[in-house]
C-alpha cells in the first residue's frame, strides 16, 4: 500500500448486531487504495457489502476492525478533517427537496466551511458544467430521477473533494447523460482527485477504472486492472455466448465475463454443487 | 474568529432549516401560527365569554386569560412534536437529509442537535406570538413575552426530544399516530389547557402531573398570571428534557448508524 494514497482502506471487517441476536459479518478484511489520479472500481453483486465499505469510509459507520484514511486522516479519529477532503454521492437520492437547484449547492458548500460568496460562483459553474443551469431556480422535487442524479454528483464536487466516492452515479441517466458524465468524472480524475466508483455497469467500469476489485460475501475476491483480469480469468481468446436459443455470438472477453465467474451467484451455486 | 468546529456543525444545521423557513415564510406563517390563534379565539374569546372567571391558588382570573396561558403550553407541544417527530422522519427516512449530511464535515450528533434546536426554537417563536397577542388584548403582563422566553425554549426542545424519539422508534409514518393519540392528545386533554388539573379526580391528577405539560402549564401561569410558584414544576421540566433529550439523540444514532 501506499502511504500517501488519498484513500486507503486497510483490513476493514464490518460485523452488525442482528435484531434477532447474533452478527452478521457484511465485510471481511477488505484491503484497498485508490491513488491521486486514479478511479478504482467496486464491482459486486447487490448485498456484496459496497455499500456498507463506503458508509465505513465516510465515518458513519463504526468498523468493527481495520482502517479508513482520508488523504492520511483516520476517518474514525477524525472524521471532521476526513470528510473536508470527500465528495460523496450516494446510492440513494439525498438531495435537500426543501431547497432549489442552486440553493441546494451553496447550502451544502457552507456544510465544508465554503462561504456564500465563494460558494455561489462555484454552484453556477458546476450547474453549466453539468447541464443544469436553466433549472437553477426549480425546485429539486420538480427534477426527472436523470436530472437529480446529475445534480447529486455536481452537489459531491461542491467542495473540490480530494476524494470522490460514487455510488452507482450513472443508474437512470440515458446513453449521453452517462457519457457526458463519464467526462466529467475522467477531467476530475485528470486533474488528480482519487475516484471511487461503485457501478453495476461492467461496461463504464472497463472504460473508466484504471483497477478494479471485484467484492462478494463480504470479500474482495481479486484486485487489478481490467485487462489483468480479465487476462487472468478469462483468457485472450474469443468467448462464446448464446444470445437467444440457436444464436450463438463470439466475441472478445470482458469485465463482465470475470465478474460473472469470480462474483456471478448462480454460477457460485453451480460450482459449489459440482 | 473561527467558531469551534462542533458549534459550527450545530449552527449549520440549524441554519439549514432556518434558511427553509425563510424561503418559504408564508407558508411558515400560516401552518405555524395559525392553530394556535384559531385556538386563541375558539376557547379563549368563544368559551372565555361564557365561562366568566376562576379562582385558581387564590387568584381571580378571567377564564380567557387561563386559556390563552394554557395554548402557549399547547403551542410548545403540538409545534414541538409534530415538527420533530413527522418532519423527523420525513427527513430521516424520506429525504435521508440526516445521512447526507453527515456525509460531510458536519457529525451525524450535531446535525441532530441542529434539528432539535431548530424545532424548538420554532415552537418557542410560536408560543412567543401567542404572549404577544396576550399583552395586546391586556391578558398578559407586557413583560410576559420577555420572561417566557427561557421556559418555552426548554418546554419546546422537551416535546421535541419527544418527537424525535417518536421518528427514531417508528418503523413507518402511520405509527407516530400511536404516541400522537396516546400521548399527546391526552396532555393536550388533560394537563391543565382548559381547566385546572384539579378539577380531576385524585388519580388522574397524579397521572395529569406525571405528564410533562401540567408543570409546564404551571409554569407558564406562574409567570403570565402570577400564580403560585410549583417548584417540583421545574424539577419535573428538567428531568422530562434530560430524558428525552438525550434519548432521542441516541435512538436515532442507533437507528442511523449500524
Amino acid at each position: 500500500m501506499t502511504a500517501s494514497a488519498p484513500l486507503r482502506v486497510s483490513h476493514l471487517t464490518k460485523r452488525y448486531r442482528l435484531p434477532a441476536g447474533g452478527e452478521f459479518e457484511a465485510v471481511s478484511d477488505v484491503s484497498f487504495e485508490v491513488r491521486a489520479g486514479e478511479c478504482f472500481g467496486l464491482l459486486g453483486p447487490n448485498g456484496a457489502g459496497k455499500t456498507t465499505v463506503i458508509h465505513c469510509l465516510t465515518g458513519l459507520y463504526p468498523v468493527t476492525a481495520g482502517e479508513v484514511t482520508l488523504g492520511g486522516i483516520d476517518v474514525h479519529r477524525d472524521p471532521k478533517g476526513a470528510r473536508r477532503l470527500l465528495g460523496l454521492c450516494a446510492q440513494d437520492d439525498t438531495l435537500d427537496s426543501d431547497f432549489r437547484v442552486l440553493d441546494q449547492l451553496v447550502r451544502y458548500a457552507t456544510f465544508f466551511r465554503i462561504p456564500v460568496e465563494e460558494g455561489l460562483p462555484r454552484a453556477r459553474a458546476l450547474l453549466e458544467r453539468f447541464g443544469l443551469a436553466e433549472r437553477a431556480d426549480d425546485q429539486v422535487e420538480s427534477l426527472s430521477g436523470g436530472l437529480k442524479r446529475r445534480l447529486q454528483v455536481a452537489r459531491a464536487l461542491i467542495s473540490a473533494p480530494k476524494v470522490l466516492v460514487l455510488d452507482e452515479p450513472t443508474t437512470g441517466l440515458d446513453p449521453e447523460m452517462r457519457r457526458a458524465l463519464w467526462e466529467i468524472l475522467m477531467q476530475e480524475r485528470a486533474a488528480g482527485a482519487a475516484i471511487l466508483l461503485c457501478t453495476h455497469y461492467m461496461d463504464e467500469a472497463e472504460r473508466l477504472c484504471d483497477r478494479v476489485g471485484i467484492i462478494a460475501r463480504g470479500r474482495i475476491l481479486d484486485l487489478d486492472s481490467p485487462v489483468n483480469l480479465i487476462a487472468r480469468h478469462i483468457g485472450a481468446q474469443e468467448v462464446e455466448e448464446e444470445v437467444r436459443p440457436g444464436i450463438v455470438w463470439r466475441r472478445a472477453p470482458n469485465l463482465e465475463d470475470v465478474y460473472l465467474k469470480l462474483a456471478g451467484t448462480r454460477l457460485h451455486a453451480e460450482r459449489q454443487a459440482a | 474568529m473561527r467558531i469551534p468546529d462542533a458549534l459550527w456543525g450545530v449552527r449549520c444545521s440549524w441554519l439549514r432549516y432556518f434558511d427553509v423557513f425563510r424561503k418559504s415564510l408564508a407558508y411558515y406563517l400560516v401552518t405555524t401560527f395559525s392553530e394556535p390563534i384559531l385556538y386563541l379565539l375558539g376557547f379563549g374569546l368563544g368559551v372565555g365569554s361564557l365561562v366568566g372567571s376562576l379562582k385558581v391558588d387564590g387568584v381571580d382570573v378571567s377564564y380567557r386569560s387561563y386559556v390563552f396561558a394554557g395554548i402557549i403550553g399547547q403551542t410548545l407541544l403540538f409545534q414541538g412534536f409534530y415538527e420533530a417527530s413527522y418532519g423527523g422522519f420525513v427527513r430521516m427516512y424520506y429525504q435521508k437529509i440526516f445521512t447526507a449530511m453527515a456525509a460531510t464535515p458536519i457529525t451525524l450528533s450535531e446535525v441532530l442537535w441542529g434539528e432539535l434546536l431548530w424545532d424548538s426554537s420554532k415552537a418557542a417563536l410560536a408560543a412567543e406570538v401567542v404572549a404577544l397577542i396576550g399583552v395586546f388584548t391586556g391578558d398578559f403582563p407586557p413583560r410576559a413575552p420577555l420572561v417566557l422566553l427561557p421556559l418555552a425554549f426548554f418546554a419546546a426542545l422537551l416535546f421535541a426530544g419527544m418527537g424525535l424519539a417518536v421518528a427514531a422508534r417508528a418503523r413507518t409514518i402511520d405509527e407516530i399516530s400511536y404516541p400522537q393519540y396516546l400521548l399527546v392528545f391526552p396532555m393536550f386533554l388533560f394537563c391543565g389547557v382548559f381547566y385546572p388539573v384539579e378539577s380531576l379526580p385524585r388519580a388522574l391528577q397524579w397521572l395529569a402531573w406525571a405528564l410533562p405539560l401540567t408543570s409546564i402549564n404551571s409554569l407558564v401561569r406562574t409567570l403570565t398570571l402570577g400564580f403560585a410558584f410549583q417548584p417540583w414544576a421545574i424539577a419535573s421540566l428538567a428531568v422530562w428534557l434530560v430524558l428525552l433529550v438525550g434519548y432521542s439523540r441516541r435512538a436515532m444514532i442507533a437507528r442511523l448508524v449500524k
